[in-house]
């Protein structure tokens, strides 16, 4: 493949890795976190079956990790070619481009946080995973803001990133398919949003 | 008429002037007399029958580009007041003063608010946007079309390729070397075509590299600053819908 | 033959159409063009393209445009090459089905046509109401095509100075780079120029800022004749503007729009009540007439002002967006009402020269080598023009002057060698000019003596002329000519330079103005667009006669001389819109 179709094929792997694996990922995970609202025991049984799955380094490395890592250092690269024009071209949609790329890179950095604060420490000290884990991170003010505004990043990344990756593929071609799955979409971000809230509030006190 | 010209303020201008594209940009004041009806390029014209400046010094007539003066042909693209538009459309009873004009900035600037807009021209060649006939003689009429395609393809050929779309995406110029909005909208105009779809690969593949449809980042500005409404976002999902289903085809092996 | 290479002047749809011809028949073009092809005024064309198709089941045919056209134009054009215009029509358009112009469809997916003025069949042809735009983007695109093939060489935004006339033949042309600066010789076997009209002359037309009939004038300074200068064509329905009048398309009646003003409190459609064959499209000299009657003669102008309404508001939106949604965004856009709601406000407006450079049936001047098409020859339409006949006729000259300047260049004697400092020499003489230009330090503005004249050729030379008027024009003529070498330039730059490109083109439309007037002050009679209240009648006796001018250097003036019509195929008859001919 040459250098030319090569960026072709670069751009459209890095979305579809935002979807495929790393979005099922997301939703995934946001599932093991809300039961955290039943109790710490069903939080930390699921913890310690991640922590014990069958080929977990395989599908860790080549379900999670490697498109994670394209997915942010492309998309890095990304960011850092397009500009910032909501000065002068305020528009609602010139708004959620340049936030698309605030909160990729912000999710970046809370990615690299939490696994070092979460996941690390699981490998590092052999324990599993557990509510009093996270429960200790979010448990200062800062932590616990830090906690939301990651939250609050990832999903917003993942649901308008949902929206670009419909046009992006050829799925949502028409003014009205867009402007519907907009809707779909924003609905689908305060949703997760209420979601992740609630479970990320059942780790304090 | 009269009454109205001689209670109204003068309108003020503050133009960016740039000798050439190496010199330092600057900024000039101007004061020209209100005329109902009056748009930008009249307020230039009055201008260079009157190289003065808002402080009463002589300066040279302001270097701009025009030719149809009725937004058909493009050429006096400028900034106005922070978007790039037509100057001959834009009317001066609309506009907020001081009207401040800047040329685009992602073309190489030649003198004051004229730039050199050969990239968009080029891009077209690239994409291979026209029709391949065999020859200019006459061998009959052309294949038959329906109204419908008509009505939508007509409105992806006005484009006078003006460069708004360019110049206001946020993924054109400077580091990236993003084809724009307007070629992709061509491939789609001249692959929707009967003819033109004999080529259509040809000019699918032409939007398939690192400078094609993929560095489109959806911002959708595009179609917010077009002055003739062409539909730039419908066109470039199409295109990735194409691209998309021509990179299927590539990978699978199909003859079309 | 030479070099093999000609020189088109223009990126119109006549030069861009010679430039298709010519490398047709394996020739390669330099082309040059003051602003990118796209930008070409021919873009501003909005009605259509005429061509007897015959599709609508009403027997058109081309014996009937063609007699249309002769009508319309009063008989003074030489009717063979119109018979070979209207005969090509029906080819042109296909071909540009072919390339690819969007032309509005029937239902069965064929090409629509409309009615326009001056004839009763439906016969244009038409893409929206941006046809113009339509045929010069299909044009440019097949330009673009051979450019990238290198059969063709593109100089975008440099200006045709002079011809290079050597021994009496035209073998190139000097051009400026209107960015560097730099003037350069470009030998050529043959060039064609193909600018456009000279609508400049009068100040504001619906021209573009670059129909200053430069080139035309600077050919006809070098010795080329120029052609019944004094028909120019007055489109009646014109939006009045500051920096210029813009064109409100002959579409707008076609498809139904009624021209109207108010008499005794209620609208009277006077030109349904006067020409109840044609109604509103009679064709246009007669329309303008009629407006400046209204207006003038029995003040009846909207508000007291030289306006009348255009009304389409009758119309159904949907009918007029899909046939006439560009033109009336144009109105929207300029005038901030909506015409699909409230009638328009229009006036007469200069628009177009049937006048221009003389050429033969092969569109070659009286120069050798030095061809001419478009709207700077003057062959197709006689006294008046006919609606959606201009794109056609563009199409045709560039069609005829392509293989005929090929030809010519083919034709030319082998080892042929034109000295280098031929070249050299003109080069140097109109960088000579510039310099002379650039210095000038007198304290007129060219702007502004460019406004004057356009005022005074419009009051004077336009719908209605007097003799007195027009002799008195023709002194302030020379006033105006003298004050030229008075001009200050203000810019001293050498890049970019506009202002003196400008003086320079100044100098032209002068001359133009002159031929204009003069051959409207010898022409005692009313014809087509040129009407004489002193003389209102047609006189085929005296004056079925093209008008010739020949540029005297030595007085900066036209020299007139008279050549018979060719009217060997339609006899003349009595021009009579009140019923069908």
């Amino acid at each position: 493949m040459d250098k030319d179709r090569r960026a072709n094929f670069l751009r459209k792997l890095h979305s579809f890795a935002g979807v495929f694996p790393l979005g099922i990922f997301l939703c995934f995970h946001m599932c093991v976190n809300y039961s955290a609202n039943w109790g710490t025991a069903p939080y930390d049984t699921m913890g310690s079956f991640m922590a014990h799955m069958p080929y977990k380094v395989v599908l860790e490395t080549f379900v999670i990790f490697l498109p994670l890592l394209f997915h942010a250092l492309y998309g890095v690269y990304i960011s850092l070619t397009s500009s910032v024009t909501v000065q002068r071209y305020r528009y609602f949609r010139n708004w959620c481009y340049v936030l698309q790329r605030i909160a990729g890179i912000v999710t970046l950095l809370f990615v690299v946080w939490h696994i070092y604060g979460t996941k690390l420490q699981v490998e590092l000290t052999g324990v599993d995973p557990s509510y009093a884990m996270v429960a200790g991170i979010v448990a200062t003010p800062i932590g616990l803001a830090l906690f939301a505004i990651g939250l609050f990043c990832s999903i917003y990344h993942f649901c308008n990133g949902l929206w670009t990756f419909l046009i992006t593929w050829g799925i949502t071609v028409s003014p009205r398919s867009q402007k519907i799955s907009g809707y779909v979409l924003f609905a689908l971000f305060i949703a997760f949003a209420a979601f992740g809230l609630k479970a990320l509030f059942a780790f304090v006190g | 008429m009269d009454t109205e010209t001689a209670v109204h303020d003068p309108i003020r201008l503050i133009i960016k002037r740039q000798e050439g594209p190496d010199a330092k940009p600057r900024w000039e004041e101007f004061s020209v007399a209100y005329q109902p009806h009056m748009n930008v390029v009249s307020a230039l014209m009055e201008i260079r029958k009157n190289p003065v400046n808002a402080q009463g010094k002589p300066t040279t007539p302001v270097v701009w580009e025009s030719v149809c003066l009725e937004e058909v042909c493009g050429a006096c693209t400028m900034i106005i007041n922070g978007t790039p538009r037509q100057a001959c459309s834009a009317l001066i009873d609309d506009l907020k003063q001081p009207i401040r004009l800047e040329p685009l900035t992602k073309f190489p600037l030649v003198r004051d608010l004229k730039v050199d807009r050969t990239l968009l021209f080029d891009a077209l060649k690239k994409t291979h946007a026209w029709i391949d006939i065999d020859g200019p003689f006459d061998l009959g009429p052309g294949p038959r079309m329906s109204a419908h395609t008509q009505s939508w393809a007509y409105e992806l050929s006005r484009c006078m390729t003006c460069g708004c779309c360019f110049e206001a995406c946020p993924n054109t110029g400077h580091a990236n070397k993003f084809v724009g909005p307007a070629a992709i909208s061509q491939v789609r105009l001249f692959n929707a075509h009967p003819t033109g779809k004999l080529n259509k690969q040809e000019r699918l593949r032409s939007i398939m590299g690192a400078d094609g449809i993929t560095s489109c980042g959806n911002a959708q500005n595009c179609v917010r600053v077009c002055p003739k409404d062409i539909p730039l976002t419908t066109s470039i999902a199409q295109m990735n819908r194409d691209t998309t289903v021509q990179s299927i085809r590539n990978v699978f092996g199909s003859d079309a | 033959m030479g070099k093999g290479s000609i020189a088109v002047v223009g990126g119109g749809l006549a030069g861009l159409m010679a430039t298709l011809k010519i490398v047709e028949a394996g020739l390669s073009v330099d082309l040059f063009s003051l602003v990118p092809f796209k930008r070409s005024h021919s873009a501003c064309a909005q009605g259509g393209i005429n061509a007897a198709l015959n599709t609508k089941g009403e027997g058109d045919s081309v014996e009937e445009h063609f007699d249309d056209t002769i009508y319309g134009g009063d008989f003074l054009a030489n009717q063979p090459q119109v018979r070979a215009m209207c005969e090509a029509a029906p080819k042109i358009v296909n071909m540009f089905d072919r390339m690819g112009v969007m032309f509005n469809r029937t239902p069965e997916g064929l090409l629509d046509l409309r009615r326009f003025g001056g004839t009763q069949k439906r016969r244009t042809a038409f893409a929206g109401a941006t046809t113009g735009q339509q045929l010069l983007y299909a044009l440019d695109e097949q330009a673009r095509a051979l450019e990238v093939e290198g059969k063709v060489r593109t100089y975008v935004g440099w200006e045709f100075v002079s011809t290079i006339i050597h021994n009496g033949v035209c073998c190139g042309i000097t051009a400026q780079d209107l960015s560097s600066m730099e003037i350069r010789a470009f030998p050529a076997d043959a060039v064609i120029v193909a600018t456009g009209g000279c609508g400049a002359v009068f100040g504001k037309s619906t021209n573009s800022t670059i129909n200053t009939g430069y080139a035309a004038a600077r050919c006809y300074q070098q010795g080329a004749l120029y052609a019944n200068g004094e028909f120019i064509q007055i489109h009646p329905t014109a939006i009045p503007g500051f920096d210029k009048n813009r064109l409100m398309s002959e579409s707008a009646r076609g498809e139904g729009g009624r021209v109207w003003t108010y008499k005794d409190g209620k609208p009277w459609y006077f030109l349904e009540e006067r020409y109840p064959a044609y109604g509103n499209l009679v064709p246009r000299d007669i329309a303008t007439r009629e407006i400046f009657d209204v207006c003038v003669n029995q003040h009846l102008g909207i508000n007291g002002e030289n306006v009348v309404y255009l009304d389409v508001s009758h119309i159904p939106a949907s009918v007029l967006n899909a046939k006439l949604e560009g033109i009336l965004d144009i109105y929207q856009k300029f005038v901030g009402d909506d015409p699909r709601k409230v009638p328009m406000r229009v006036a007469p407006s200069v628009h177009y020269s049937m006048g221009g450079l003389w050429v033969g049936l092969d569109q070659q001047t009286s120069i050798p080598g030095l061809f001419a098409a478009g709207e700077c020859d003057y062959t197709q339409h006689g006294a008046n023009r006919l609606g959606a006949n201009s794109l056609l006729s563009a199409v045709f000259a560039g069609m005829t002057a392509g293989p005929n300047a090929a030809a010519y260049a083919k034709g030319l004697p082998e080892g042929q060698n034109i000295p280098q400092s031929v070249y050299e020499k003109a080069a140097a003489k109109d960088e000579s000019d510039y310099q002379g230009i650039l210095q000038l330090d007198g304290t007129e503005n060219a702007y502004r003596l460019h406004q004057e004249m356009g005022e005074l050729m419009t009051k004077n030379v336009t719908v209605v002329r007097n003799n007195a008027d027009l002799a008195e024009t023709l002194v302030k003529l020379e006033e105006i000519d003298e004050r030229l070498s008075r001009i200050g330039v203000q810019d001293k730059a050498t890049w970019s330079n506009a202002n003196v490109p400008f003086v320079r083109q100044l100098h032209g439309m002068v001359d133009l103005a002159k031929v204009i007037t003069k051959g409207a002050l010898e022409r005692n009679e009313s014809r087509g667009s040129h009407f004489k209240p002193e003389f209102p009648d047609r006189n085929d006796e005296e004056w079925l006669k093209t008008t010739i001018a020949r540029y005297d250097a030595a007085s900066h003036s036209p020299v007139l001389s008279y050549e018979e019509v060719d009217t060997s195929l339609i006899t003349p008859r009595k021009r009579d819109y009140t019923k069908a001919h």
